[in-house]
């Protein structure tokens, strides 16, 4: 199995949501990209996908298709993945967002972990990070424009890829923390070489205020993208050159024989003997 | 939106996100074709997303964030430095909250005529020396600079 590829789609989801599509502004880069892939970092990028062919055309391995959507905006995918849950219940029972300064409510002489539940949403679900990893408070304020951006979801994709039976597209449940337990993956026919246009069904959400509290209003867009499969021969990755042993490291001059070794005699032991009774 | 509503109305924090192909920047050396940066103020001007050579549209009094990602969830990567000029913002190390995840953290302390180059410092893997961006990839790009 060759390095599976990985497809990161960053959206910038106010830019989308204002102008109502996903054209510039959404941005795709993979690892593929050593090789050489075309349109990097752009709304149009082509996957290279190669190095699943014997040298004589016949199918060598199937190739897997990863997608990872995150949100301009947003928290670091490398947070845990609970981390917003977490800070939410950490806030709700201190009261504030400073770790440093002491808890509203605590009674040092009740002892160790006396607090006093604050009044809260009560549904962490619902509650809002800043892009510092702050709660927000749940009145309408300026603070809100520094919330945390939902990551987009995709919702499916569809198009002459999957028609052609080219990739074959799953959600998949992972427990990685950077893909909040779900990815869409897919594994990739490479036995038909050619470039294949593929379309992803996005949701994304948008902040707004209604009727005295926050709600994630949903768009649903659509953009393309494209593999394009290669029939070029595996290589093998340390040599650059065609599938077999690996060679031995090549040495200008042959190493000098190690030095003979002499082994000392061992000397008499200073063991007078033993009186005879 | 014009530069004067942008001016009255508050802003968010300009947030500019570092995505690494680690395996890629391991496998040459290098950041050059493995490095992509995105921030959140295209509606504002930014030109380069996606690429290294990032020019953020900024304004005096933006609060700029940097924070970075692994294409591959794997491969560990993070902000070592961020090397710019000190009159014109300080970046400072952060955690978030009760984490060990680092973000860097500034504020623009004054207008910015044209473009301000600066370099991105980032451990990659288990490289003991981080890698480094070119003097002319990032910057901070004032009003009349695209």
């Amino acid at each position: 199995m060759t390095q599976q590829a990985g497809i990161v789609v960053l959206i910038d989801v106010d830019a989308a949501v204002e102008s109502k599509t996903l054209l510039g502004n959404t941005y795709l880069v993979d690892n593929t990209g050593v090789p050489g892939c075309q349109e990097e970092g752009t709304e149009a990028l082509v996957t290279d996908m190669q190095s699943s062919h014997w040298i004589d055309g016949s199918q060598a391995d199937e190739q897997i298709l990863n997608w990872l959507l995150y949100a301009l905006g947003s928290l670091p995918p490398t947070l845990p993945r609970n981390y917003r849950s977490d800070q939410v219940r950490r806030h709700e029972r201190v009261g504030h967002n400073d770790a440093t300064q002491p808890e509203p409510g605590h009674d040092e002489s009740a002892g160790q972990g006396a607090r006093v539940r604050r009044r809260g949403s009560g549904v962490p679900g619902r509650a809002l990070l800043d892009v510092h990893g702050r709660v927000l408070p749940e009145t309408a304020d300026g603070s809100h424009l520094a919330h945390s951006r939902p990551a987009p979801v995709l919702v499916d994709i569809t198009g002459e890829a999957v028609d052609l039976k080219i990739i074959y597209p799953a959600l998949y449940g992972s427990p990685d923390r950077s893909t909040e337990g779900w990815y869409w993956s897919a594994t990739v026919d490479t036995s038909r070489p050619g470039t294949y246009a593929y379309t992803m069904t996005v949701e994304l959400r948008e902040l707004m205020h209604i009727d005295g509290g926050w709600h994630w209003m949903p768009h649903r867009m659509t953009f393309d993208a494209a593999i394009r499969i290669t029939s070029k021969p595996c290589l093998n990755g340390f040599t650059g050159a065609g599938i077999g042993v690996l060679p031995l490291p090549v040495v200008e001059s042959p190493p000098e024989p190690f030095p003979e070794i002499v082994a000392e005699p061992f000397a008499e032991p200073l063991v007078e003997p033993l009186p005879v009774l | 939106m014009d530069d004067d509503q942008t001016q009255d109305e508050p802003r968010p924090p300009v947030m500019i996100t570092c995505v690494v192909d680690c395996v890629g920047a391991l496998a040459t050396g290098s950041l050059h074709g493995n490095l992509h940066l995105f921030d959140t103020n295209g509606r504002r001007g930014s030109v380069g997303l996606g690429t290294e050579q990032l020019h953020t549209r900024v304004d005096e009094g933006d609060e700029l964030l940097w924070t970075v990602m692994s294409m591959e969830c794997e491969a560990h990567v993070a902000i070592d430095d961020v090397i710019v000029d000190p009159s014109v913002c300080v970046p400072e190390k952060h955690l978030f909250p009760h984490t060990g995840v680092p973000y860097w953290r500034a504020t623009v302390l004054r207008p910015i005529d044209g473009l301000i180059p600066y370099q991105l410092s980032l451990g990659v893997g288990t490289r003991t020396v981080p890698m480094t961006t070119e003097t002319s990839s990032p910057a901070l790009a004032g009003g009349g600079a695209q």
